[in-house]
Order: structure tokens, then C-alpha cells, then sequence
């Protein structure tokens, strides 16, 4: 089988997010990773009622640096006696919001740039695929730290400076997979009844290309949970909220290292851990529903190739050698022409 | 084909570095409209004429008496010298002076960074793959699945706080008389080096997981391959055919990801240098933003993308000529 046909088969396995949820929670892991994002997403959500304290309370001179005990379940901070357990709390809301946020803006600019440079070829493509490669080549963080200082501290200007950053990996794997799209017989048929470019683009190539955009959404989430941490730690995140970066930057500054209170460095660390954790399980299991002869092994790897946006070769390899044991579609069994394959 | 080849990816990173520097000179300098407004605000009891004739020098002083094109022009003319300007630090010190005086510091921690994650990868990848699906692998596979989850900062926080505060077999924060004290003595080395240690192990956990991973698939792919079949069908030692078969052809992904993690290797021990005030690169830079010393911004940045497109380059060319299976027509 040839490699276009094997992309239309990967097309072909996608679908709604409802169908993707459904299949993840069939998967093990994919529950797993389902159960603890909608635990912290409910915890976010209902921060106020969950928390035991106040944790903008500063005035607890009284309970400074109090170890884990029932009244305080992770115990309070050395300098000013916040809770930490209702810190780490409403942390949550900063993790989720800029990670499922950003995930979100992200999988739409990188989708239709992908798409654009795909379908519309030409001049818009060469555009697309210079900026693409200027944006590998620029030192990121440093030109998110000097943005954020520059256009102010909130968590806006963040989740902006993150997107324009970020969109680039998406774009580039979804302009392969769209290379292949457009000379299927459906999209063709589209043309030749005299559908517009507009059209095609968002009801016909865009549907094929849906696997794609939620897996990357819940990977790119949760690197963004780690980004967000980093810069939160930098002393760059919004100065008026709680987030786990932040605990750790006080906890730090606040000397809870020469005191001994590790309860204030694990509480955030943990919290990191499980969003980041739960959204990168999402992410992989997905690879492997859509990509079944995956094993979980290497789809680890596949993470870090996928920090190289590379792993999409990888995945038709692997694809292709499977050929003879699923069969073509029939309404679709005419292949492409072998141009629009991009290596 | 080939020499054409070479000159047209050479003319690339060319016109890539072109606009990543119009682009560094000119996002540092959002604000800035004027050096004097941010750098001297009015001070009391100071009348307007007087504040005029201190924004007219300062102007002069910073460049900023010619538009902001005649002063990208006046940039380039620099670098042609391999000027990049001037510090706004008392002193007014050259930038490059800054840069060249961080640098050591800062490769000290990312070259044992990347030579102690590529060995020790190397190692745990290979020994994973020959005992595919046994506890060594799983292992690998679960360590991998923990430590993609944790950001380098807590890890560097937890490292500090056990091995530092706790065990105190390493200094928790760099000494800070390190840097002044340094004279190329055994004694000073080896504090560098005690200090160092923290820093670097909390850099290496995540290198060594990614370089074993590769490692270890790439092992795998090899193994299956049937010259490797024959040689063990021969009767070759597995040793023999280990270093000489598998070994040999498994190492190419992890050249290319070494060519792709060198470009990001010196700017990416921003947070790191934090956490243990590590007077590296990472630091100048935070130190630049947390003044607005915009030209010394703009030179790091320009460096450290220099590098990458270098780095990019390099990769791109090596891996022609160590893989002779790649056909050159059909790279981007």
C-alpha cells in the first residue's frame, strides 16, 4: 500500500470528541488520565468550597510554619501562615485555565495554518513554512520572559505569548496529513460541484485531520502546565494569584529549604505533577487508539520525538507495515496522486 | 548536487538569521520609546526645560536622537565589528564583554550536562533494549513516564533541599566568591565542580531519560535487522555483536537529537541558574529583563539563536554525510 492511502487510513480513524472520549475510557490509562483531569477540573472549579482557609490570608502570624497535621492537612507557610492545602488548591485554577486555554487556542491557529498551508499551496504554504521554521530556531523562553515583562503580567498576555510561540508543531504535522487530504475523491468531488476553498477547508479536511488537533491539544496542554510553572517560579506570572509555580518561588525565597519545610516543595510538585501527569496520559493513549500497534513503551518515546515534531513518520512506519492486515476502504480505493506526499 | 546542496542550506540559515535579528532588535525595544522617560524619570522640583535637556542627552547617549531604522542600520554596522552595543549597566560594559564572561559558566553546566546524559542514556537505553520487556526496561519506561511530569525546577528544588540542606554533600546555593576567586587551581576547579553538581544533576535526569529512550528504540529497530540475525546466527559473541553490528548503525537518531538539543542547551538552563544563583548566561539574561537593559537582551538573544541556527546547520549537514541512505533532493 502506498503511503497517501495509509494517511487516509489514519484520517478515516478519527472522529468526534465524543467518539475520543468514549475510547479513552475504554483504554486503562485513558481512564486514568480522564479520572484525575476531571477531578482537578472539579476542584478548580469548586476551589472556594473546598478550601479549608483563606489562602490569600496573610495574617496568620500565629500558624507560621506549622508541619502537616489534621488542622492543616500540608501545613502552613513559614513566612505568613497561608494554608497550604488551600493554596494548592486554588493553584489549580492557574495550572488548568492557562494549560486547557492555551491548548485550545493553540489546536485552532495551528489547525488552520496547517490547513491554509496545505490546502492553498503556494505562496501562503512557502509563508507559512518559512515562519514555521524561524520560530524553531528562536530562543523561546527568553523571548516569552522579555514579552511578558514587556506587555505586563497577566495571565492574557501569557496564554497570547504562548500561542504565538506554540502553534508551530501543530501547523507542520497537521500540512502534511492535509498534502495528502486534498487529493482524495472527496475532497475533489467538493471541488468539482463548486464548493468553496472556505468550505472544503473547514467541512472536509479539516474533520480528517480532528485526531490530530485533540491529541496535540492534551499534550500541548500539559507542556504549557510545565511552561507556565517556569515562568510562574521566574517571578513572570500574574502577581495577584496562586499558582504552583509561584509556591515554589515563595517556598524558595521564604527559606523553606534551610528550615526544613518540605511540605511547602512537595505540595505544589505534586500538584504539577498530576495535571501534567493526567493530561500527557490523555495525549499518549489517544496515539495509541488511533495507532493501535503502538505500544505503550514507545509512546513515551513518541513524546520526546514529538517535541521534534517528528513522530507523525513514525507513526505511518509503523503504519504501513501493518498494510496487509487492514484492508482499504472501497469507496476510497483510488490513491492519490504521489505528489501531494510530503516527505 | 551535493556542493549545491551545502550552499543552498548555508544561504538559509543566512536569511533565517537575518530575520531572527531583525526580529531581536526590535522586540526588546517595545517600550522604549524613549530612553529617558524609563531610565530617568522626572525627579522632584525639576522643571520641564530642564527635564527637556536631560531627555535630548540621553537621547544622544542611547542613540535614539535617529529613527529606529537608521538605528537598526547602525546596529548591523556593529556587528559587522562584532559589536553588539553597550550595556545599561553602571560602567556602560560592552555586551560582548558581559556575554564572553558568562559563557564559561554557563557551558561548564551544559556540556557535563550533555556529555553525562549522552553517556549515561546510552548505557540504560542499550541495556534496556537487550532486555526488552524485563524489569531494566519497565523501569526505564516508568522513570520516563515520572520525570516527563515533573519540571527540572522541582526536581532542582528537591536536589537542593536533600543533598544540599539535608545530607549536605553538595553546597545548596553557588558559592558566591566562586566566579572571583577562580585562578585555574586544582582547589578552584574542584569547588566549581562541587558546586556545580546540583545544578547539573537536576539538568542530566531529564537528558539521560530522553537519550535512553532513543537509545533504546532505535537498538530495537536495529536488532531486528537481518545482518544482525546472520551475525548471531554465526555465532559471533554477543559482545562482538552488540558494539559492532547494533551499537554502530543504532547511533544516528541520537547524533540528529544531539545536533537538535545542542541549539537550546545554553539558553535552557534559564531556571536552573536560578534556583541555584548560578552566575551563568541564564542569570545575565534575567538580570537584563528585570532591568530593561535592552541592548543586553538583545545581544543574548541574538547569541543564543546564533547558535541554534549554527547548531540546526551543522546537524543538517552532518547527517548527509553519516547516513548515505539520505537522499539530499527531498529534504527540506
Amino acid at each position: 500500500m502506498s503511503r497517501p492511502n495509509v494517511l487516509l487510513q489514519v484520517a478515516q480513524r478519527g472522529g468526534s470528541l465524543v467518539t475520543f472520549v468514549r475510547k479513552l475510557w475504554q483504554h486503562p490509562q485513558g481512564r486514568l488520565g480522564l479520572i484525575l483531569a476531571g477531578c482537578l477540573v472539579l476542584v478548580a472549579i469548586l476551589a472556594p468550597i473546598l478550601a479549608p482557609y483563606d489562602p490569600y490570608d496573610v495574617t496568620q502570624r500565629a500558624a507560621k510554619g506549622l508541619r502537616p497535621s489534621w488542622q492543616h492537612p500540608l501545613g502552613t507557610t513559614t513566612t505568613t501562615g497561608q494554608d497550604i492545602f488551600s493554596m494548592l488548591i486554588y493553584g489549580s485554577r492557574v495550572s488548568l485555565m492557562i494549560g486547557i486555554g492555551t491548548g485550545v487556542a493553540l489546536a485552532f491557529l495551528g489547525a488552520l495554518m496547517g490547513v491554509m498551508a496545505g490546502y492553498l499551496g503556494g505562496f501562503v504554504d512557502n509563508l507559512i513554512v518559512r515562519v514555521v521554521d524561524i520560530m524553531l530556531v528562536i530562543p523561546t523562553l527568553p523571548l516569552i520572559i522579555v514579552l511578558t515583562s514587556l506587555l505586563g503580567r497577566s495571565y492574557f498576555v501569557i496564554v497570547l505569548v504562548f500561542v504565538i510561540f506554540g502553534w508551530t508543531g501543530l501547523a507542520r504535522v497537521i500540512r502534511s496529513l492535509v498534502l495528502v487530504l486534498k487529493n482524495s475523491n472527496y475532497v475533489k468531488a467538493a471541488e468539482l460541484a463548486g464548493a468553496s476553498r472556505w468550505y472544503i477547508m473547514t467541512k472536509h479536511i479539516l474533520p480528517g485531520t480532528s485526531h490530530l488537533i485533540i491529541m496535540n491539544t492534551a499534550l500541548t496542554s500539559a507542556g504549557i502546565m510545565v511552561a507556565e510553572a517556569g515562568l510562574s517560579f521566574l517571578g513572570l506570572g500574574d502577581p495577584t494569584a496562586i499558582s504552583w509555580g509561584k509556591m515554589l518561588a515563595e517556598a524558595q525565597g521564604g527559606g523553606a529549604l534551610l528550615f526544613g519545610a518540605w511540605w511547602w516543595i512537595i505540595a505544589p510538585g505534586i500538584g504539577i505533577f498530576l495535571s501534567v501527569f493526567s493530561f500527557m496520559r490523555i495525549g499518549i493513549v489517544m496515539e495509541e487508539v488511533f495507532n493501535p500497534r503502538m505500544k505503550a513503551s514507545s509512546s513515551i518515546y513518541k513524546l520526546f520525538k514529538h517535541l521534534n515534531n517528528t513522530y507523525l513518520d513514525e507513526v505511518f512506519r509503523s503504519m504501513e507495515e501493518e498494510e496487509s492486515v487492514v484492508r482499504e476502504p472501497p469507496d476510497r480505493s483510488d490513491a492519490p496522486t504521489p505528489e501531494g506526499c510530503h516527505g | 548536487m551535493k556542493r549545491s546542496y551545502v550552499i543552498q542550506r548555508i544561504l538559509y540559515a543566512v536569511f533565517i538569521f537575518f530575520v531572527v535579528l531583525t526580529l531581536n532588535f526590535f522586540i526588546p525595544r517595545i517600550g522604549v520609546h524613549d530612553p529617558a522617560e524609563r531610565y530617568y524619570p522626572p525627579q522632584g522640583g525639576m522643571s520641564t526645560i530642564e527635564y527637556e535637556i536631560i531627555k535630548q542627552f540621553t537621547r544622544e547617549q542611547y542613540g535614539f536622537d535617529v529613527s529606529a531604522f537608521q538605528q537598526y542600520v547602525r546596529y548591523l554596522q556593529g556587528l559587522l565589528r562584532l559589536d553588539l552595543g553597550t550595556s545599561l549597566r553602571s560602567g556602560s560594559p560592552k555586551v560582548t564583554a558581559l556575554i564572553a564572561q558568562r559563557l564559561p559558566w554557563t557551558l561548564v553546566l551544559s556540556v557535563s550536562t550533555l556529555v553525562i546524559s549522552l553517556f549515561a542514556g546510552l548505557l540504560f537505553g542499550t541495556v534496556a533494549a537487550w532486555k526488552r520487556g524485563r524489569w531494566q526496561d519497565t523501569l526505564l519506561l516508568n522513570a520516563s513516564t515520572v520525570s516527563v511530569a515533573l519540571p527540572s525546577f522541582f526536581i532542582a528544588l528537591m536536589l537542593s533541599f536533600y543533598l544540599g540542606f539535608r545530607l549536605e554533600l553538595f553546597p545548596a546555593y553557588t558559592n558566591p566568591n566562586m566566579v572571583a576567586q577562580f585562578d585555574w587551581s586544582w582547589d578552584a576547579i574542584r569547588m566549581v565542580f562541587t558546586n556545580a553538581a546540583l545544578p547539573i544533576m537536576s539538568m542530566s535526569l531529564g537528558g539521560i531519560i530522553g537519550y535512553s529512550q532513543i537509545t533504546r528504540n532505535s537498538v530495537i529497530a536495529v536488532t531486528n535487522e537481518d545482518y544482525v540475525v546472520t551475525a548471531r546466527a554465526k555465532g559471533l559473541p554477543q559482545a562482538t555483536v552488540l558494539y559492532k553490528h547494533v551499537l554502530r548503525n543504532a547511533l544516528l537518531p541520537l547524533a540528529t537529537s544531539i545536533g537538535m538539543n545542542i541549539g537550546g542547551l545554553i539558553g535552557g538552563a534559564i531556571i536552573i541558574e536560578q534556583v541555584f544563583n548560578w552566575q551563568g548566561m541564564g542569570t545575565l539574561f534575567l538580570e537584563a529583563n528585570s532591568t530593561k537593559d535592552y541592548p543586553l537582551m538583545m545581544g543574548i538573544m541574538l547569541f543564543l539563536s546564533a547558535f541554534a541556527i549554527l547548531a540546526n546547520l551543522v546537524t543538517e549537514l552532518l547527517y548527509v554525510i553519516l547516513d548515505p541512505r539520505v537522499t539530499v533532493g527531498d529534504k527540506r
